[in-house]
């Protein structure tokens, strides 16, 4: 932000400048005060800060007059002609209406800040609703995007509370769970979860271990059961088998016998016939007797013959067959035993390769290698397949049991953690939002307070002892962004637009003005204060003025335009201090030259000039130092209460004030001028008395009436040094007097002596001597 | 210039820190949300949370 000193502000058409309008600022003085008549442009003093600042020109809005901007350039000129510089000792800044319709800053960055109060906002914000006083003043308190975070945390509190709560429920819903789970398990221990705890440690993998063992077991056993059965029809088979063969082999010799006792040898011999015949179907002799008789048919004889040893042929297959037969049950027995006898060394091998527990019962005995023990040995175990069955049942039970306890206990578990995690977390988020919303209330509070503090120290000053100072302003608590104000009404807290005068409401709104204005960054600040001493009425406004001058210093810098005419007449007379203040003058206003400046003098400097005219104007001078005259004796005759004749209209003259300062005040009246701070920081002053300067000029009063006052033949025969030598005496009464940046010595504070503003005159003595 | 909402912020850390509520670490991290009012539920949550894992260490 730019904080340079102001230099310069020219004006180009903005409504009445209707020629450019310059406004110099002067050097190290913070408040500039324009005085003007009605009509004279100080409202367009303050309108072009307005536009430089804001581009508006908030003077015309709320005139009924709808979209201002078509006024904002004085008459016969186009927005393109308007324009607002402002030259300070850092920078330049030009405001000028852009194509669009727009205020364009240029450089923007150069854009000053201001704050603009006109006569007619100046109940503003004591009238205003709660609502729209605080939407004044929100700016300073508004702490709406904390809220926003403050809420989120709240939110999570309430969630995490609801999570707990749950998480509560649920730790006791596994409790119960588990508590079940150590009843079903006959109660073992005192715990429940540190029986729990033991259960869950075991290894599932026992359970899959053993369950596997007697599966094993169980089907190595019944692979033995059925072998005695299968033996018994074995050997049946291959009994059967050997008497089916004994009985072929019987049947085959009876056909033998039946037929001859060579007849096999017959039946080959007949055979190899036919099948030589086959081949030699006609033979000329027998091949076996080679005789030639009974050739013919010979082949047909020898198959009838044949076919008598056919029964004996089927015989001998049946004998073969049976053989067979009784082979393959032979084997059949014979694998079977061997299988029987494997097996049963299986089922021993499975018995040993496991440790088994107690509650498995085993086989007394050794499976036998003798597959025809078998059935003696099963029907010694046979009870023991249905026991292997229950205790497999028991441990896929067990099994399922604790892969249950297991889960409920990581559940259990799980939630205690939860529970415990959101114990420890959620009373530091608790005691997080407490604070947040301890230091925002009181954020708020302490604002609010600071303002209203400031509002009543303002106003304590204009109105000094009057028990209004009790400003305060509250936060509805009830109501969002709404804001009230009160005050204390003898006693009473009470609503200011209540029981408040129109003046003191005035005053009221402009401390809350000023107030709010000091808050923000107020040596970056431009303060424009347009007329608003119009309604402060006249025992107030010598006090108001003086708080602005105190206050102005505070800002960037200060310019108050005024009609208030005592004032100008005060900073005239050197009544106020106006060390930093620079006193500006506006003229009447003309359409053909708009606003125009001149710059007023205060009398004892206007007096010097007249002294250092070539050649002076006695009468001038000596008017001029009588007037000056006439007011620091008022001035010292008011202030110790000096008699003087009583007259209607308590107009006096030289000849009246003169004598009223008596032999001894006269003696005892003695000025501190300051000099300046010696070496240690203490102020330093130089004591003139005020006895020669009262002497000398009681000694040549005359010449004010001589020359100064009225045509008199007297002065033709006095010497213009005369005339000189009295105004110059009075320039000296009152650069003792006086201070020009300080005014006069009024404040009697010290209760020893009367002093300026930063003491830069004590006049002694504090009371006249009796 | 700094926001009311930005000055509150500051404030409140500084006591949340001093309260030891927060790390001065998290702290800075979560001032400019707090101060735009973009703070989430889980910002708040892990801010805490690790000055809580913070202090648990020996």
């Amino acid at each position: 932000m730019n904080a340079s000193a102001l230099k310069q502000l020219t004006i180009e058409h903005l409504r009445s400048s209707v020629l450019p309008f310059s406004l110099p600022f002067e050097k190290g003085k913070k408040l500039t005060v324009v005085y003007g008549e009605n009509g004279t442009g100080k409202s367009t003093i303050c309108d072009a800060f307005d536009f430089l600042s804001r581009g508006k020109v908030s003077s015309l809005e709320d005139r009924g007059l709808g979209r201002t901007s078509r006024y904002w350039p004085s008459l016969g000129k186009s927005a393109g002609d308007v324009s607002v510089s402002l030259v300070t000792t850092g920078s330049t800044c030009r405001a000028a209406i852009g194509k669009g319709g727009d205020v364009v800053a240029t450089p923007p960055e150069a854009r000053p800040r201001v704050e603009v109060l006109r006569k007619s906002q100046i109940l503003s914000l004591i009238e205003a609703t709660p609502a729209d006083r605080y939407t004044a003043i929100k700016r300073f308190i508004d702490v709406s995007a904390v809220e926003t975070s403050e809420a989120t945390l709240r939110e999570l509190i309430r969630d995490l509370t609801n999570n707990r709560n749950v998480a509560v429920a649920r730790v006791q819903e596994n409790q119960d769970a588990i508590q079940q789970f150590w009843e079903a398990a006959g109660r073992p221990g005192k715990d429940p979860l540190v029986w729990a705890e033991a259960e869950s440690s075991r290894e599932m993998n026992t359970f899959d271990s053993e369950i596997n063992a007697i599966g094993a077991l169980h089907t190595a056993y019944n692979r033995l059961t059925d072998y005695p059965e299968r033996l018994k029809n074995a050997e049946l088979a291959l009994t059967a088998a050997q008497d089916s063969a004994a009985a072929a082999a019987k049947r085959a010799d009876e056909h033998l016998q039946a037929i001859s006792q060579d007849a096999a040898e017959v039946v080959g011999v007949l055979q190899a016939a036919r099948a030589y015949l086959a081949k030699h179907p006609s033979p000329p002799v027998c091949p076996l007797c080679e005789s030639s008789e009974k050739t013919a048919d010979l082949s047909n004889r020898i198959s009838q013959r044949l076919s008598a040893f056919s029964s004996l042929q089927t015989a001998q297959a049946q004998v073969k067959s049976a053989g067979e037969a009784v082979q393959r049950a032979e084997l059949q027995v014979q694998t079977l035993r061997e299988n029987a006898k494997q097996h049963a060394a299986d089922f021993e091998k499975c018995r040993g390769a496991h440790v088994w527990p107690s509650d498995i019962a085993l086989p007394a005995s050794s499976a036998p290698e003798d597959p025809s023990a078998f059935s003696k040995w099963l029907a010694a175990n046979a009870h023991l397949p249905s026991e292997w069955k229950k205790a497999e049942a028991a441990r896929y039970d067990k099994k399922q049991f604790v892969s249950a306890l297991k889960q409920a206990l990581q559940t259990w578990r799980d939630n205690t953690q939860e529970q415990k995690a959101l114990d420890r977390l959620l009373p530091r988020l608790q005691k997080a939002l407490e604070i947040v919303e301890e230091e925002r209330r009181q954020f708020t509070d302490n604002i609010l307070a600071t303002i209203a503090g400031e509002v009543g120290r303002l106003y304590e000053a204009v109105h000094p002892g009057e028990g209004l100072n009790k400003i305060s302003l509250q936060l509805d608590p009830n109501r969002r962004a709404s804001l009230e104000i009160g005050a204390s009404f003898c006693g009473h807290n009470a609503r200011p637009q209540a029981y408040f005068s129109d003046s003191h409401l005035d005053t009221l709104g402009l401390c809350v003005f000023l107030a709010l204005s000091a808050l923000d960054q107020p040596e970056d600040t431009i303060l424009v204060l347009d007329d608003v001493l119009a309604s402060v009425d006249e025992p107030h406004v010598e006090r108001l003025i003086e708080t602005l001058y105190s206050e102005a210093i505070k800002f960037r810098h200060c310019i108050i335009t005024t009609h208030y005419r005592p004032w100008k007449q005060k900073l005239h007379w050197g009544w106020l201090q106006n060390g930093q203040c620079q006193f500006l003058e506006l003229t009447k206003w003309t359409a053909s030259n708009g606003l125009t400046l001149i710059r007023s003098i205060p009398d004892v400097e206007r007096l010097g000039q007249l002294l250092a005219e070539a050649p002076p104007d006695p009468q001038l001078v000596c008017a001029k130092a009588g007037v000056i005259l006439e007011a620091a004796l008022d001035f010292l005759t008011l202030q110790y209460e000096c008699a003087v004749p009583r007259r209607s209209g308590g107009l006096y003259t030289l000849g009246d004030l003169l004598p009223a300062i008596d032999k001894k005040l006269r003696q005892a009246l003695r000025i501190d001028v300051f000099k300046g701070k010696d070496a240690a920081g203490a102020l330093s002053y130089t004591t003139v008395s005020l006895t020669p300067f009262l002497d000398e000029l009681t000694r040549i009063a005359q010449a004010r009436n001589v020359f100064g006052c009225h045509f008199n033949e007297l002065s033709f025969d006095l010497l213009d040094a005369d005339a000189l030598s009295f105004g110059q005496q009075v320039v000296n009464l009152m650069n003792v007097l006086t201070d020009g940046e300080a005014g006069w010595p009024r404040n009697g504070k010290s209760g020893e002596y009367w002093a300026t503003a930063g003491e830069t005159r004590r006049l002694h003595p504090f009371k006249k001597p009796a | 210039m700094d926001t009311p909402s930005r000055k509150l912020a500051e404030k409140i850390l500084e006591r949340l820190v001093h309260e030891k509520v927060l790390t001065e670490q998290e702290g800075n991290k979560i001032l400019p949300k707090l101060a735009e009012g973009t703070l989430r539920s889980e910002d708040w949550r892990l801010a805490v949370e690790l000055n809580e894992g913070k202090k648990a260490k020996p």
